[in-house]
């Protein structure tokens, strides 16, 4: 059986506009995220380049599709 | 307007049934169609999973890449397209508070893009049969999986149901641009409403891509399946596809993506932070999601770096405007979870809905959303996406994206949907709730082990990736744990799917209810009125973002038929011309054999 509950508005215990309120708790997450893809990289890069050696692009010849 | 405080159970029921009886029929038919997609689509993958890592084989490994063509074009395609025409249509009535001009246009648009879709499925099922029979002259089937360039030709009919599928959905713009200038011509000083401001930049990038695979299909990819023309450049018809087929994910996710802005917040208990950043997000997609397919084809001879490099550099301007929406979307949650009384730096997260599917299915997606921004950054990568290309990693990359962070919102979204456009309750939210955390963990068993044997080499695309002499070497556990991983994550992906299908018949065959809540979105707290009327200039964005696509393209495209020519050399024209060792291919035949 299904629950009504859930359908109805959550109850507020406060109402908070656009000038009360400020996203400390995202920029915390947000910052986290980023710790994040930065020990990845860091991961990432033992992965690639003590791995398998550096990938060469190419200098400014191959570049522009020259040589 | 509908932005007035969301969700309240009134009265007099509200919900979209009621407001728009007519459109909620052929939306109810949209999501229908993508329902069914999903779930041919859904079990295929089970029996991919399966064959693959050699847990459990009924099907022949030449069937498997027919497995693999209709798995990718009906979750790609199919699913995910059906439910965001049906979701636009809603989002487009609901904020302008119109119906649509004539809903038997409506209808035709629909009804085309099943018949597409009908053609498509007869030439990839034809795959199956012992000796597929000959239609229009040649073998029906198409086994070109769901990037369907050259050299792989399918039957002509498979080209012929995309463009009516394709079509259908340009048809169903131009029904949403209808609705839209028929309620500006009523309402001319008024901004777009948030909800069709995102329909129609989608729209716009929609047409401007979709011109790629129209050009692909229709000059040089039908004709040769028709044997009107011999042959075509293959390297052409590959980076057409790749113009229109990065775009392609832009525009199943922006459905995700609304509902993520308009939904979420609602159902957090707060309202959207800023509407302006939302629309600034809506108009970089329509900007950048085209001219960046490139970066598909980093690996591809006959293509300069340079290009490839501008590409990339398109490819990580991207990245601003999901960042933007990770952003105001975890602000509007915690505006939400802190009217509702959380505290703390993260305290907060304890005070969101966590017991409401919806709520919860559109979270956990957009954490996976979150995920799957760092495996592409390493595809977006120029030089690390060698180390991963063509790999079982970007496999994981895209069950995270498509198969994560677009297909759970979208089962989410459907159990507020599904009750909206019936009129009847969902039939049970305990198996809903169940359900989208076993997709959460399913696809972290999954797409986590794909990801690392991509690290290690492993191919995508390979119905036996089991070689004699030769073992893969993961840095971190076996290759057996790995492939225990995905089955196990097959399974249970596949157990949440019949859940979720489960919960969506019952629901649709029980009975009416009074008890739906009213059809409303979330309201915002920095509004329209906050941003410049600029950012409502369609015109504007997309004269810019076609000058992008032409500086993005034009050498490229110039170059590659220079090099090949329009319709050639074909797949014939390509000689090895460099001198090898005879005992080198002896050997390589010996490896084969």
């Amino acid at each position: 059986m299904s629950s009504k509950t859930e359908q109805r508005e959550p109850e507020h215990v406060q109402t908070l506009g656009h000038e009360e309120y400020d996203p400390i708790g995202t920029a915390i997450l947000i910052g986290i995220y980023f710790l994040i893809l930065v020990l990845l990289w860091i991961f990432m890069y033992f992965v690639e380049f003590l791995g398998n050696g550096p990938t060469v692009v190419g200098m400014a010849l191959t570049v522009v599709g020259l040589a | 307007m509908a932005t007035s405080p969301p969700t309240e159970v009134t009265a007099m029921r509200n919900a979209y049934v009621d407001q728009f009886p007519d459109e909620a029929r052929v939306i109810k038919a949209a999501f229908w169609s993508s329902f069914i997609a999903l779930a041919i689509g859904g079990t295929l993958g089970l029996v991919q999973a399966l064959h693959r890592t050699d847990v459990f084989r009924f099907i022949q490994s030449p069937d498997y890449y027919t497995v693999l063509t209709a798995h990718g074009v009906l979750l790609a395609i199919t699913f995910t397209i059906f439910f965001l025409v049906g979701t636009f249509t809603w989002a487009v009535t609901t904020s302008l508070d119109r119906g649509v001009v004539d809903v038997r246009f409506t209808w035709a648009w629909y009804i085309m893009m099943v018949i597409g879709t009908v053609l498509v499925a007869i030439a990839i099922f034809s795959g199956f049969l012992e000796s597929a029979p000959s239609v229009l002259g040649s073998e029906l089937n198409a086994d070109v999986l769901f990037t369907f360039y050259a050299p792989l030709e399918a039957h002509p009919i498979f080209y012929i149901g995309l463009v009516l599928f394709v079509v259908g959905s340009w048809l169903a713009g131009v029904d949403w641009f209808r609705t839209w200038l028929a309620w500006r011509s009523e309402n001319p000083d008024e901004r777009i409403p948030l909800p069709t401001f995102m329909v129609l930049t989608t729209t716009l990038f929609w047409y401007i891509c979709t011109f790629g695979v129209a050009l692909s299909i229709l000059v040089f990819l039908l004709p040769w399946s028709l044997g009107i023309t011999e042959s075509v450049n293959p390297l052409l018809t590959r980076t057409l596809f790749w113009y229109f087929g990065h775009a392609v994910v832009y525009f199943w996710l922006m459905p995700a993506y609304m509902m993520w802005y308009i939904m979420l917040p609602k159902f957090s208990g707060g309202k959207l932070f800023s509407d302006p950043l939302a629309r600034v997000v809506f108009v970089l997609f329509l900007l950048l999601s085209t001219p960046l397919g490139i970066h598909h084809q980093y690996l591809d001879p006959g293509i300069a770096e340079g290009y490839k490099f501008i590409a990339m550099t398109n490819t990580m301007f991207l990245l601003l405007p999901s960042l933007l929406t990770a952003f105001t979307v975890v602000a509007s949650m915690e505006h939400g979870a802190r009217q509702r009384g959380g505290e703390g730096y993260l305290g907060w997260l304890k005070a969101l809905p966590w017991r409401n599917p919806i709520f919860t299915g559109m979270a956990l997606a957009g954490l996976m959303f979150a995920a799957a921004g760092f495996s592409g950054m390493i595809n977006a990568g120029m030089n690390i996406n060698y180390l991963v290309h063509n790999t079982w990693w970007v496999v994981g990359h895209f069950h995270l994206t498509v198969g994560t962070a677009v297909a759970l919102t979208f089962m989410a979204a459907s159990y507020w949907f599904i009750p909206q456009l019936t009129g009847k309750e969902l039939w049970n939210r305990s198996v809903a709730l169940g359900q989208v955390l076993l997709w959460f963990i399913g696809m972290t068993f999954m797409s986590n082990a794909m990801h690392r044997s991509g690290l290690f080499g492993m191919p995508r695309r390979t119905a036996e990736p089991q070689y004699q002499g030769f073992d893969f070497e993961p840095a971190v556990g076996t290759v057996g744990e790995i492939n225990m991983q995905v089955a196990l994550g097959g399974v249970i992906l596949t157990l949440s799917l019949a859940l979720f299908l489960l919960n969506m018949i019952m629901t649709s065959i029980g009975d009416d209810s009074e008890s739906i809540p009213d059809n409303t979105y979330a309201g915002t707290l920095s509004g329209a009125e906050d941003s410049p009327r600029i950012l409502d200039n369609l015109k504007l964005w997309t004269a810019i973002a076609v000058v992008l696509v032409i500086i993005a393209y034009t050498l490229p495209l110039a170059s590659i038929i220079d090099a090949g020519g329009l319709f050639g050399p074909g797949i014939e024209g390509v000689r090895l011309s460099t001198w090898v060792d005879p005992a080198v291919i002896e050997s390589l035949g010996e490896v084969i054999r």
